[in-house]
Order: structure tokens, then C-alpha cells, then sequence
């Protein structure tokens, strides 16, 4: 009995002497406040989430030089998903469990984003988006309560669909569109927001194409669609295909003006389609030479300190890092108070003005941004001669 | 719109055709579907891309050196994957030819990464792009001009090895029976060797075309290459040689036609439909012959 009751006292001991170990170790750790950033670091589209980890080191960097908030330091906290919806919603319970993760940067994908979302609602937790633009987020970002725990400082593909139909009948004139989209959600989501607009403004939708994920011979489509002489094209999709379409297209004989969203914006695009990419016209959530003076100091900054182009992802999880890291300064680090922090940014001058211009949410958390386009021109992405607002 | 469109599924069924051809000359031989195939096609295409990258190698030379790497390819995977399971339940085998090939592509992964790449434009003649022939509705460009010479004088050179060559008769004794062939003093390994090489050549030669044709290569391209060529292997009758030629070509027809006419999304559908309805009917395919099961 005295055995046991000493064993009993011994690791008692032990642990009152681990845990006083523990928080004498956590002393310094209170001078941080951590924040999750969740995206691909890893996988096919690991690219893309280094896009977002530079906007966000860029950011906690500036905050972290200039003293910190209230003399806390911000740490991002890296979490790779590798854009799997699977990867994700382990992630988001790594993030939900972890007291000191007080809000979070992402996902990357929509997919994933969706996939982490229930678990954010549930346990209380605030995500800034800054590139997801599934428009189904806005469905499911909400608690019992009607609260909106998921943010977004980007557009939404009905948005997108929208305004590039716009932009082809009103700021370039064309009047028959032929529509080429890939058969999963983002494709057909963007494809119906151009063809619903297309029909209101009395844009000629002369054919609609379906094609698959890796998809090689457009051929047989293409050839479909030179009978109708479009004046243009539209792609609902990513650059993989995409750059296949517009080069088959040429060699077809179909030469004409080709439109897409951020799912073509990528080098490669170019790198594929060769002479093909020229007159591509995409939008895009931010454009380096239709940003603000303000602006201008973030370009050079980046590029000096990447040694590389600035691109929209990047900008947009800057500003999305700059709202969080906001949040805590003026609401504290808990995460009930920066949701109430971001879900108050409700009107333009409430907003929060960053590098990709002025962020507010509507009552679902979406953003009110404008889109700009830019254009493939010599084998260069460059801003679009005309814009429209 | 029609005659392009059948245009167009030609070029795709040569593509086809020439890969289905080293599908079913190993089966021939030794009754294995080498699912590795695939693989070789997509290496094909990297290793051309290579050359004249790396090594700075002009067009036709890199061509044929990634060809004759491609058959070197093809005759080491026999002897180091399935040559000591010659007498292995056949199974074995077939996952072996499976692991070949996801082996093979993870490999390309690694040396060339999983970003699909463009083909060297500057290594190609200019002309190529170039209409060939222009009709009010038909458009036959150079390129398709080429792979149809490069495909059907392959198939015909082909057919003369395989018909006039001793090792030709070599390769249809064994395919008639083995144990027969090699009482009859075949050198049995030698002969599954040259059938590798011969179909591993051809299917690298398909996949430098395609990569020239569509402008892109990427590391995961022969998996679906390899089943559509294998479904024109098994619709023209698996183990036959013309019956792979025409399997491919219908197949590459029905395939267009499907996206063209009937839904674009469906194509492959459409394609595996009328293989499905051919076998129904002739189950030992087009041009397949009924045998007796050996054992």
C-alpha cells in the first residue's frame, strides 16, 4: 500500500513538475500570437500556395519590425492540405484544437475550403479566404446563430462569369460567343454566371462544350464551333486545358479573341499555348499597374524581396493577413472577437484599406471588389488597354 | 463539318493504332497485357524532348535516338520484370506489369516533375502548322499530313517483318505455341526480346507524336493513351496485328464523332460503347481470330 501511495506521489509529482516545466517553457511563447495559414504547400498546386505564404511572411514581417501588436509578435503557423478536401478537414481540426491558433488565413481551393468549413462553424473559429471563389462557400459559412465565421477578400465565379460577359459585349463589341467549360463545379458555376448574362444583355451564345480534366484532342469540339464563326471564345476552366484549347483553336483556324477567369491565370498558360495565348483576355482580383500609389510601395517591396512579380494571390493574402492581424489589434486575440471584428467591416467606409484596394463584407462575408482584366500580349500578361468598372 | 471531323478521329486512330500495335504483339508472344506500355509511349515523348533540349540534338536525330532508347527501355522491363515470372501464374505477371508502369511514371515525375511541359517549338519546322491541304470544309494540316506517312509507313514496314523476316516467322511460331517453337530450336528470350523493342518503338514514336501534335507531354499521358490503345487491341482482336491497325482507327472515328455529334463530355463513352457493342458481337474482336484456349 505504502508502495503504491508512493508511486502515486511520485508521479504526481512528476507531472505538477512537467506542467510547471511546460508553462515556464510557454513564458515566451506568450509573446507571440499565432495565426493558421492553411493552403497547399506541398502537391500539384503547391505553387500556388507559396503565392499565399509570400503575401502573408510578407505582411507578419512588416508588423512583426514595426513592434508587433500591443508588443506581441504575430507567427504564422504553416498548415499544408495539398488542396484535398481529405487533407483539409484534418487540418481544420489540427486548427479548431489548437487554443493558440486565433484565426486563420485560407484555404487555397474551394474544394478544401468547403471541405474545413463545418469544423470552423462549429468550434468558433474566423478563416479569411483570399483566393476561394466557389460560390456555394456563401451557403455554408454560417452558424445556427447566423453568424459568418468564413470571410472572403475575393470575387465569386458568378461574379466573375458576369463581368466577362459584360466586358465581351460592351467594352469589346463582340456579339456570337462560343463556350467551352470543364465538367466539375468551378467550370460550370463560371460557364452559367457567363451564359445567364450573356442571354440578359443579348450576347449570342452560338455553342456550349463540355470537357474532362486532362482532356487532350479539343479537335472534334473545335471543329463544331467553326461552323457557327465565333467571334470568341470562352473558357471555363484551368490553364492545363486551357492552353491546349487556344493552341488547337489556332491550328484549326479558329483565330479569335479568347476569355477566361483566374483558373487560366497562370505562366504556363502561356508557356503551353505559345504564340496561340495571344489575345487571351482574364480577369484578375488585382493588377499591379492599376493599383494605387500605396500600392506601389507593396510591388516593390515584393519584388525586392522575392525577386519576382507580384501576382493577385499573393496581394490578396497580404491584405488578408493585414485584416486578421487588424482584428487582433483591435479586438484582441480571441476568436469570437475577431469574428465580430471582421463581420462589423460591413460598408465601404468601415473597410479595411489594403494593397488590392478596399475590403468589406456584405451580411454573407463576400466581398464587393472590382474585377480587372488583363490581356496575353507577345507572349506577356499585361494589363488590358480598356477596363471597365 | 463531317469530313474534318473524320479528318481529325484518323489522326487520333493512327495515334491509337500505333500504340494498340505493341499491346497486342506481346500478347501474341507471351500472353501477357503489358500495362507498362503506356509508360514507354510517355517516355518516348520526354526522352525526344530531352535530347533536344539537353544534348542540343536536331529533330530527326533526337526522334531516332528516343526511339531507340524507348526499344532498349522496352526489352530491359521483359527481362528485369517479367522474364523471371515466364512460369508464374499468369496474375503475377499482370500486377507486375502494373507496378512497372506506376513505377515508370513516378520515375518521369521525378526527373522531369508532374507540370505538364510544351513540346520544343523552336526544334520543329515551321511548316508543320501549315495547312497542307485546304478544302472549303476540310483543313489537313502538315503535322497530320506527317503522322499519317510516319504511321502507315511504320504499319507497313511492320507487316513486312513480321511476314517476311525469319524472325518475323520466329515471332508467329511462338505466338501459335512456344513449347513447339522452341523444340523447333527458336531462341525463345531473343524473339520476346525483339517483339518488346519492336512494340516499345513504335509506341515511343506515338508518343512523340502526340507530344508534337497537341504540344504537350506530361508524366501521367500514357495511362489513358495505354487503355484506349488497349481497347483498340481488344476490338480488333487481341493478338492480331492488322486487327490492331483497324481497332485503333475505328476507335480514334467513334471517339470524335462521339464529341463532335453526340456530347462532348461522353466521348470516351462513346468510344468504349462501340467497343462493347463489337465484342458483344464478334467477342474475339474485328480481325481476331477464335481459338481454342491452349490449356
Amino acid at each position: 500500500m505504502i508502495g503504491k501511495g508512493l508511486k502515486v506521489a511520485a508521479i504526481t509529482l512528476a507531472a505538477v513538475g512537467l506542467f510547471f516545466g511546460a508553462s515556464a517553457g510557454n513564458a515566451q511563447a506568450e509573446d507571440v500570437i499565432k495565426i493558421a495559414v492553411a493552403s497547399p504547400f506541398t502537391g500539384k498546386l503547391a505553387g500556388y500556395g507559396d503565392n499565399v505564404k509570400a503575401g502573408v511572411a510578407m505582411k507578419v514581417d512588416e508588423v512583426n519590425v514595426a513592434g508587433g501588436v500591443n508588443g506581441k509578435k504575430i507567427e504564422p503557423v504553416y498548415m499544408d492540405e495539398q488542396c484535398e478536401p481529405r487533407e483539409a478537414a484534418t487540418v481544420s481540426t489540427k486548427i479548431a484544437n489548437d487554443d493558440e491558433l486565433v484565426g486563420i488565413v485560407g484555404h487555397l481551393c474551394s474544394s478544401a475550403h468547403l471541405a474545413a468549413l463545418p469544423t470552423y462553424v462549429r468550434e468558433g473559429v474566423a478563416a479569411i479566404t483570399p483566393t476561394a471563389t466557389n460560390v456555394s462557400i456563401t451557403d455554408k459559412n454560417k452558424d445556427e446563430d447566423g453568424k459568418v465565421w468564413s470571410f472572403r477578400n475575393v470575387y465569386r465565379d458568378d461574379f466573375q462569369g458576369k463581368f466577362l460577359a459584360d466586358y465581351a459585349q460592351k467594352v469589346m463589341g463582340l456579339k456570337k460567343v462560343a463556350v467551352f467549360y470543364e465538367n466539375n463545379d468551378y467550370g460550370i458555376g463560371l460557364k452559367d454566371a457567363f451564359v445567364n448574362e450573356a442571354k440578359d444583355i443579348g450576347l449570342d451564345i452560338v455553342g456550349e462544350e463540355a470537357y474532362k480534366s486532362g482532356d487532350q484532342d479539343f479537335t472534334p469540339q473545335l471543329t463544331k464551333f467553326k461552323g457557327d464563326k465565333p467571334d470568341a471564345l470562352f473558357i471555363a476552366g484551368y490553364y492545363n486545358e486551357g492552353a491546349l484549347i487556344a493552341d488547337q483553336a489556332k491550328k484549326v483556324g479558329l483565330d479569335v479573341p479568347k476569355f477566361g477567369a483566374d483558373g487560366l491565370d497562370n505562366a504556363d498558360y502561356i508557356t503551353l499555348a505559345g504564340a496561340a495565348a495571344d489575345n487571351t483576355y482574364l480577369t484578375a482580383p488585382f493588377l499591379s499597374d492599376s493599383a494605387g500609389p500605396e500600392a506601389k510601395k507593396f510591388i516593390d517591396g515584393f519584388k525586392a524581396k522575392y525577386g519576382r512579380e507580384v501576382d493577385w494571390m499573393s496581394a490578396n493574402a497580404y491584405d488578408a493577413a493585414g485584416m486578421l492581424i487588424d482584428a487582433i489589434a483591435k479586438a484582441g486575440p480571441d476568436r469570437a472577437k475577431i469574428r465580430e471584428y471582421l463581420a462589423s467591416l460591413d460598408a465601404p467606409e468601415k473597410g479595411y484599406k489594403g494593397v488590392t484596394g478596399n475590403n468589406y463584407f456584405d451580411k454573407n462575408g463576400d466581398c464587393q471588389k472590382p474585377a480587372f482584366v488583363k490581356m496575353v500580349k507577345d507572349g506577356k500578361f499585361v494589363p488590358a488597354p480598356k477596363q471597365m468598372h | 463539318m463531317f469530313e474534318q471531323q473524320l479528318v481529325n478521329g484518323f489522326t487520333l486512330g493512327l495515334i491509337y493504332a500505333l500504340i494498340a500495335v505493341g499491346y497486342t504483339m506481346v500478347y501474341g508472344v507471351i500472353e501477357l497485357i503489358n500495362f507498362a506500355h503506356g509508360e514507354i509511349y510517355m517516355l518516348g515523348a520526354f526522352l525526344c524532348m530531352t535530347f533536344i533540349t539537353v544534348l542540343g540534338a536536331p529533330l530527326y536525330l533526337a526522334i531516332v535516338l528516343s526511339v531507340a532508347a524507348c526499344c532498349v527501355i522496352g526489352v530491359l522491363l521483359d527481362i528485369i520484370a517479367y522474364r523471371p515470372l515466364r512460369k508464374a501464374p499468369r496474375l503475377a505477371a499482370l500486377i507486375t506489369a502494373i507496378g512497372m508502369s506506376i513505377f515508370l511514371q513516378n520515375l518521369a515525375m521525378i526527373i522531369w516533375g508532374s507540370r505538364p511541359l510544351p513540346f520544343v517549338k523552336s526544334a520543329l519546322p515551321a511548316f508543320l502548322d501549315e495547312p497542307a491541304i485546304n478544302l472549303s470544309d476540310v483543313t489537313i494540316s502538315w503535322m497530320q499530313i506527317s503522322i499519317y506517312a510516319t504511321a502507315i509507313a511504320m504499319m507497313i514496314g511492320l507487316n513486312l517483318i513480321i511476314t517476311k523476316t525469319r524472325t518475323g516467322t520466329a515471332m508467329r511460331a511462338l505466338a501459335q505455341n512456344r513449347v513447339s517453337a522452341a523444340l523447333m530450336g527458336i531462341n525463345v528470350n531473343k524473339v520476346i526480346s525483339f517483339t518488346f523493342a519492336l512494340g516499345s518503338g513504335l509506341g515511343a514514336m506515338a508518343g512523340i507524336m502526340v507530344s508534337m501534335y497537341y504540344n504537350t507531354m506530361y508524366p501521367t499521358m500514357g495511362y489513358t493513351a495505354g487503355v484506349k490503345a488497349f481497347a483498340a487491341a481488344v476490338l480488333g482482336g487481341i493478338g492480331s496485328v492488322p486487327g490492331a491497325m483497324l481497332g485503333g482507327i475505328v476507335l480514334g472515328i467513334a471517339e470524335t464523332l462521339g464529341a463532335g455529334y453526340v456530347s462532348s463530355p461522353y466521348r470516351d463513352g462513346v468510344a468504349y460503347a462501340v467497343m462493347i457493342l463489337v465484342i458483344l458481337f464478334r467477342p474475339s474482336g474485328l480481325l481476331g481470330r477464335a481459338v481454342v484456349d491452349k490449356a
